[in-house]
This record gives structure tokens, C-alpha cells and sequence, in this order.
């Protein structure tokens, strides 16, 4: 019983994981194409 | 612009409380050298932890921390744009309350307290690996003597972990009496730092590559699930319930978190950029992100790339056996070429981390005295802790509690320095982990204006979902929970640690409470604070030209007496300012008017009001927040327009010393900017006086007998009849100024160093010259014809 709780608790970890990773990867590549453009100047500074 | 809040009653004692740090601002550049010297620290060890937990593999992971790294930092510029005097704390409390903002503290203060033990027992492991090594070499050319084989029983060697210990203690120690004293942290030394790190980089980098070409290399294995070789301690409690190889099988997924979570401590250190935020020159978000980005790529490239170098280099035999805990220097012994230059690579190495990884053993005690006390503050840690040392002003009680619990913990870890790794992670993944939850709670709960938010975000129905925030909490948050499961003596270790904090913070801030209403309804009897965004004359209601007072110690204001006894204060206006200095660390959190001026404050402005009551003279009264109190005092005089400070002699700096680094800090300052007096009064009551900036000086008897003969000379020259003595002093400045510019600067620094020696030493050359000049061509005494005398 525990083996199964320790299972679906792993699972959700997987998940939560999985996600993130691939979202950061997301955040790494815009905030990397910002990063080009406020390295060579041509970025404006933005206020939302 | 300044702004005002309670109205005056006339029966209270004024008191302007500025609201803004007088820092001196740094480039970005030297904003990221300050991180890197924490964040770089970890290549020394990151990669050999990793390695021993979840195999060869390990560098593929380090370098997806790396990559991942990247977006906790667009998370940390989001927070800084936000909170320009954040840290975790703050921003913590803002949005999830003051309990979890005590846990998320207590948390740091773990990241803060392993970060010493770490640096120095890792320090100690490189500098005892290279002493052994040489006596190897040494031993195989026959260089020991045999009586020594004798006493070791063989090729004589240190013992690594308890030599390690010792060293690390000794680093601690040491930083614990330069703290006690209080250490000036200067963004140059970090500057250096990084400058050689780099050096060793780019030649680690270049003679790696060169010996892929020549030697071949060992391939790093893929980070896929049946790569993964876990040990027994890597899987923590997870090892009573799964077999250790088969759980990377088990769960394909899980095994790639548990690796990545073993691996996370290789961007410890990224916090360090809320800490220099605040001190950041404008434009301040732009130079945010470039320091991130510099951040970024560097430790990447240096963290990231020796890791995979060293798997790809050291052979498998000796690289967790031998290499484990130094495997910078086992790159370095592993290179293509002849073994003493590779000797000479390595010493360079453990230089450098000697360098790098001290500077991190004293990082830690200022970042922990620094977040110890911001809370103590906010009234969650006994007043008791912040009682300023007699002789040196500093908060000396918290650095001992802070260097007694590192103590403890280098002891306790026997030079182990993947147990203290492990635990190290702890508090270095909850203190991201809560970082990023609270930016998270604050999209939805402050709907105002940010300089940046981390990317892409998306609307739904009017909803903005922030999907790469999102994501990296749900990182953070996975790896800090699955951390929890595999790392059974961090979590242990950081639990109790964490609960127990948590515990003192509650228990002193309920005690405190009371204390604190009547200690506040004291100071509302007796002080009127005004809050000022900027030092100025207009709310302070002075006149130009007065005499500024800086105070410190309670128990000698000799000086302020000696002022005031001076001082017609109906002609001249006398201001008594303390400067409330927060180190690097704490400038990174705001304070409130009422925190800025408590216990200790009130009790040093009450015995200042008590002596200009005694003498009958009036005084207005200031507190600035600095990150050091040179700084503030000239930034202060500056602002205020005044003629003359007048200080008490300092007990570590002679008079000289004082005014050397007042005049450092007036330098500082951007021009316009005016000369003013320095004025140190000594407990007998003598007086030195000192100009800052620059100012005609203070000539010798024998100078002036010289530059009088020389003009003498120079006037009987046809054509130079009407030449004054300035002309003589503005000819003999160029020509030293062409000289010391070329090849006769060493020269005229060597004739400067004996001279600052002895000064008196140098009289007789000059009037011996005086007298030649006299000799060769004698002259009636005369004076400049234009009044010009001197």
C-alpha cells in the first residue's frame, strides 16, 4: 500500500518535473533572445 | 525630493531619518564579479559531489543545472526589478506572511552557515592534495630523506580530511576576527578575483582542448535513466524501500530528478544577485540583466565545461578515488604535457580556489550577519544580538553565533566534504524554491507596474497565467521535494536546523512585542522622526556652511562636546548624524523609519540631546543608512553643504588613516562637488586638522627656502625677470608629471617610498640642493616684485 502511495506521490513528481523542464526550457530561449538584443543595445526597456 | 509624514510638536526632539542607502554604485561588471565569487566557488566541488552520487554521468547534469540556471535567474531579475531592496526575506514576506518568510529565513541561514564550512573544508582538501602530490613527485626523484620515510611509515603524506579541517577552521577564524574588526568588502578584490579565475579558465580551457587533440578522451555517458549508478547515501530514504540500481528503471523520470537534484548545488550562490542589486549604477535594470547574463555564461562555461572536462580527462581509476574532492587539480595533473609544467597548472589552481573559496568562507559570515540582522530588525531576534562591539562598532555577537555554528559544523563533518555538499544543497534549493513560490503569489496578489517579468505569459479571459514562472517553481519545487526523500542528512541536518531557528525567531519575536510598545511609545514621547527620501538642508531647516558630527559609540562623544563648546551654534549650525551601516547583505533589505532609528539610536541621540542640553546649544539631529560610514559621511557633508566634520578619534585608525579614507570617499562623489575640513578631536583634546579634496599644501620650511632659490636663479635669466613662484611650482609639477609617466617612474617611486618612511630624512638632501644653488650663484635676499610672496 505504502509502495503504491510512494508510486502515485513519484508519478506527480515526474509530472511536475517534466512540465517545468520543459517550460524553463521556453523561458531559457526568450529570456536568451532578450539577453542577444540587451547585450548589442538594440532593447528598449519595457514596463508591463 | 523629499517627503514628510508626522506633523512637529514642539516639545519633541526632531530627528530626520533618511529613507535611502548612501551607497557608492558599481558597473555591472563588478556586480557579477561579487556573484561569481560565490556562484564560481561551487566548480571546485560541485562536479566530484555529483559524481560519487549518481556516477559518471554526473557532468550531463551539472551542465543541465547550468542551462537551468539561466531561468532562476530571469526569476531573480524579475524579483529585483520588483523589490529594489530585495533578498528572500522581503520578498517572501510580502507575499506569503511573516511565518513562512521566518522558515524561508531560516533556510538562507542554513545556505549561509554550510556555504563557510564547505568553501574552507573544499580550500583545504585542494592545498593538502597538492602538498601530498609534490611530495610524491619529490619522493619518486629520491628527495626524501629515508629517516623521513621512517617516521610515516612510507612516502611521507598529510591526512587530507583532518588537514582540510584544520585549514578550514583557521580561514574561519581568521574571517571571524576581520569581521569583528569590520572588514571593508571591496568590489576591486572581487574584480581581482574574477580577473585571475579567468586566467586559470581560459589556460584550463585551451590545454584541455589541446589535450582532447593529442591524448583522445573518455566519453561522458548520456543522462538517461539506466546510466545512473546511485549509491547507498544518494538515495537517502528511498534506499529502505527500492533496490539502489533499479530505481533509475523503476521510475525513467524519477531518476533523472533525483540525478538533477543531486547536481543543484552547482548554482549556489545565484541569490548573491538580489544582494548587489541594490547597489547597481544607472540604468539599474539594464545592468541587472547584463551581470545576469555575464553571471549566466561564466559559470556556465567554467562550472558546466570543467565538469565534462573532468570526466572526459581524468581517467575512471583515479578520478573519484584520488580526485573526488579536488577535481580542478585533477584536470590540471591530467593535461598533455611534461609533469612539472602540469605541477606548476595545478599550484595555479589551488591558488585560485584558495582565493575564491576563502572569499566564500568570509561571504558566508557577512551574508549570514547580514540576514540575521535584518530580522533582528523586525523585532524577530533579541536586541541582545545587535549590541555593537566596544572597540569596533560591529555586530559582533551574531558574528560569533554564526562562526560557532560554522565551527561546529566543519567539525562535525570531518573534512567530509560530500556530507556537507549534500546538506549545503538543502537550504540552497529552498531558499530558490520559496523565492520563486512568493514571485509566483505576487503575480496574482500586486497587479502594479514591474520592470520585467519572466517569460512567456499568457492571458486567459483577463487572467494572466505566467507560464515560465510557473515552470521553474514546478522545477525548484520537485527537486526541493524529492531532495527531502534522497538527501537523508540535509534532511535531517536542515529540518532541525530550520525548526530550531524558526522556534528562536517566534519565541524572541513574541518576547519582543511588549518591549517593542513600550520602547515605541518611549520614542514617540521623546523623538519626532521625519522620513526623508534624500539627505537635504531644507528638511533638516540648516544653513550652508555648518559643521556635520558623525556619531557612533554612546560612550565617547567627547568630540560633539568639544564642538559645542566651540561653536557659536546661533552663527553656525551643528548636525549630529550616525550612519546606520548595513554590510553587503543586509543593504538589500529595507527599512522602515522606526527601525532605522531603535534601541541603540535612541540611546545614543538621547545622550547627544542630554550634552548640547548641558552646554545650551541646539543641534539638529540625522540618521542615513550606508553601506559604510566613510561614504556616508562625505556623501552626507556633501549634501548639506558643510564647511567642516568634526570626528572623534577612531580606536583601530590613526588620525591620517581617518582622513585618508574620508578623502577616498569624497573621491567617490561626482563632481560638482566642494573641499571641506576634517577635524579629528583626540580624547586629550588636541586637534588635527585635515583638508578633503584638493588644496594647497601644507609646505616645509626647507621647501620654500628651496622654490625661493630656484626662482632667485631663474630670475636672473634674461627675459624671465617678472617670474612669480607659482610659475617655478607649475614648471617642476609638469616635468614630474612627464617623468613619473615615463621612464623615470621607478625612480621617483622609490624616492617617494623613502621619503613617506621618513619623512624628515629628505630635509637635508633639499637644503644640502638649496645650499648648492645658493653657492654657485650667490644673491641678496629679495622678495617677488608683484606682492607675489610666499
Amino acid at each position: 500500500m505504502s509502495l503504491k502511495i510512494a508510486a502515485v506521490l513519484a508519478r506527480i513528481l515526474e509530472i511536475m518535473f517534466a512540465v517545468g523542464i520543459v517550460g524553463s526550457t521556453v523561458v531559457l530561449v526568450l529570456s536568451g533572445i532578450e539577453d542577444i538584443k540587451t547585450l548589442f543595445g538594440g532593447e528598449d526597456e519595457h514596463h508591463s | 525630493m523629499s517627503t514628510f509624514q508626522t506633523p512637529s510638536p514642539a516639545n519633541r526632539v526632531r530627528i530626520v531619518v533618511a529613507t535611502s542607502v548612501m551607497l557608492t554604485f558599481i558597473s555591472y561588471w563588478r556586480a557579477a564579479a561579487i556573484v561569481l565569487n560565490d556562484l564560481a566557488s561551487s566548480a571546485f566541488y560541485a562536479c566530484g559531489i555529483a559524481e560519487q552520487a549518481v556516477g559518471k554521468s554526473a557532468p550531463w547534469f551539472i551542465v543541465g543545472v547550468m542551462l537551468f540556471s539561466f531561468a532562476v535567474r530571469a526569476v531573480y531579475v524579475e524579483s529585483c526589478s520588483m523589490f529594489v531592496r530585495g533578498g528572500v526575506y522581503k520578498v517572501v514576506k510580502e507575499a506569503l506572511g511573516g511565518t513562512l518568510a521566518k522558515f524561508s529565513v531560516s533556510a538562507l541561514m542554513f545556505d549561509y552557515i554550510l556555504t563557510g564550512p564547505i568553501s574552507g573544508v573544499s580550500a583545504g582538501q585542494y592545498i593538502v592534495g597538492l602538498i601530498n602530490e609534490t611530495i610524491a613527485t619529490a619522493d619518486t626523484h629520491g628527495w626524501i630523506p629515508r629517516a623521513v620515510h621512517g617516521l610515516f611509515h612510507g612516502t611521507p603524506h598529510l591526512n587530507v580530511d583532518l588537514t582540510s579541517v584544520v585549514f578550514a577552521l583557521a580561514v574561519t577564524i581568521y574571517y571571524w576576527w576581520e569581521n569583528t574588526k569590520g572588514i571593508h568588502e571591496s568590489s576591486e578584490k572581487a574584480l581581482r578575483v574574477m580577473q585571475i579565475t579567468t586566467v586559470m579558465v581560459v589556460i584550463l580551457l585551451a590545454w584541455s582542448a589541446l589535450t582532447l587533440f593529442k591524448s583522445g578522451y573518455n566519453p561522458v555517458p548520456l543522462p538517461i535513466p539506466e546510466n545512473l549508478h546511485f549509491s547507498k547515501e544518494s538515495l537517502g530514504f528511498l534506499h529502505h524501500s527500492f533496490p539502489e540500481q533499479s530505481i533509475g528503471k523503476m521510475f525513467g523520470l524519477l531518476g533523472i530528478l533525483i540525478a538533477f537534484g543531486h547536481s543543484v548545488l552547482a548554482m549556489s550562490g545565484e541569490e548573491s544577485l538580489a544582494q548587489v542589486n541594490r547597489e547597481l549604477a544607472h540604468p539599474k535594470l539594464k545592468n541587472l540583466k547584463k551581470a545576469a547574463i555575464v553571471i549566466a555564461i561564466y559559470s556556465f562555461v567554467f562550472t558546466g565545461l570543467s565538469a565534462l572536462l573532468s570526466v572526459m580527462l581524468i581517467p575512471d581509476a583515479v578520478r573519484v578515488p584520488v580526485y573526488k574532492d579536488n577535481l580542478i587539480s585533477g584536470l590540471a595533473m591530467y593535461m598533455w604535457g611534461p609533469l612539472l609544467l602540469r605541477l606548476i597548472f595545478r599550484a595555479f589552481v589551488v591558488v585560485v580556489g584558495f582565493l575564491i573559496l576563502s572569499g566564500a568562507v568570509n561571504t558566508a559570515i557577512i551574508g549570514s550577519n547580514g540576514v540575521l540582522n535584518r530580522v533582528s530588525e523586525d523585532g524577530v531576534l533579541a536586541d541582545w544580538f545587535r549590541f555593537p562591539h566596544r572597540k569596533y562598532g560591529t555586530t559582533s555577537r551574531i558574528i560569533n553565533l554564526v562562526v560557532i555554528l560554522q565551527i561546529v559544523t566543519i567539525l562535525a563533518s570531518r573534512g567530509d566534504v560530500y556530507v556537507l555538499g549534500e546538506a549545503y544543497a538543502f537550504g540552497v534549493i529552498w531558499s530558490f524554491t520559496f523565492n520563486s513560490l512568493s514571485m509566483l503569489v505576487l503575480r496574482f496578489k500586486y497587479k502594479g507596474v514591474r520592470g520585467w517579468k519572466v517569460p512567456p505569459n499568457i492571458t486567459i479571459g483577463g487572467t494572466e497565467i505566467p507560464i515560465g514562472l510557473l515552470s521553474v517553481f514546478l522545477v525548484l519545487l520537485s527537486t526541493a521535494l524529492i531532495n527531502l526523500a534522497t538527501k537523508s542528512v540535509a534532511t535531517v541536518a536542515g529540518v532541525s536546523f530550520s525548526i530550531v531557528f524558526f522556534v528562536i525567531f517566534t519565541a524572541s519575536e513574541h518576547a519582543n512585542r511588549k518591549k517593542y510598545a513600550l520602547s515605541k511609545q518611549q520614542m514617540k514621547d521623546h523623538f519626532q522622526l521625519l522620513q526623508s527620501d534624500t539627505v537635504e538642508r531644507a528638511p533638516l531647516g540648516i544653513r550652508a556652511n555648518n559643521l556635520l558630527v558623525p556619531v557612533r559609540d554612546y560612550n565617547t562623544l567627547n568630540h560633539l562636546r568639544w564642538v559645542l563648546e566651540h561653536t557659536d551654534t546661533r552663527e553656525q549650525d551643528v548636525i549630529v548624524m550616525t550612519a546606520r551601516v548595513s554590510q553587503f547583505g543586509t543593504a538589500a533589505y529595507g527599512l522602515s523609519a522606526e527601525q532605522m532609528f531603535d534601541d541603540y539610536e535612541q540611546t545614543l541621540f538621547t545622550r547627544a540631546v542630554s550634552i548640547a542640553e548641558s552646554v545650551g546649544k541646539k543641534v539638529s539631529l540625522l540618521v542615513v543608512p550606508a553601506r559604510d560610514s566613510w561614504s556616508a559621511i562625505a556623501q552626507t557633508a556633501h549634501n548639506l553643504e558643510s564647511s567642516t566634520v568634526v570626528a572623534g578619534l577612531s580606536s583601530k585608525m590613526t588620525p591620517a588613516e581617518q582622513a585618508f579614507a574620508l578623502g577616498t570617499a569624497w573621491e567617490a562623489i561626482p563632481e560638482p562637488k566642494e573641499q571641506f575640513v576634517l577635524q579629528i578631536i583626540r580624547p586629550d583634546g588636541i586637534v588635527d586638522t585635515f583638508r578633503i579634496g584638493p588644496h594647497t599644501p601644507t609646505m616645509k620650511n626647507e621647501d620654500v627656502v628651496l622654490l625661493h632659490r630656484l626662482w632667485l636663479n631663474v630670475t636672473r635669466e634674461p627675459g624671465l625677470e617678472n617670474i612669480h613662484h607659482h610659475d617655478i611650482l607649475t614648471e617642476a609639477l609638469t616635468r614630474f608629471a612627464r617623468d613619473f609617466g615615463a621612464r623615470e617612474h621607478t625612480e621617483i617611486v622609490k624616492d617617494l617610498q623613502r621619503h613617506r618612511v621618513d619623512s624628515n630624512a629628505t630635509a637635508p638632501q633639499v637644503r644640502r640642493i638649496a645650499d648648492q644653488i645658493a653657492t654657485v650663484q650667490p644673491e641678496p635676499t629679495r622678495t617677488e616684485r608683484d606682492g607675489d610672496a610666499e
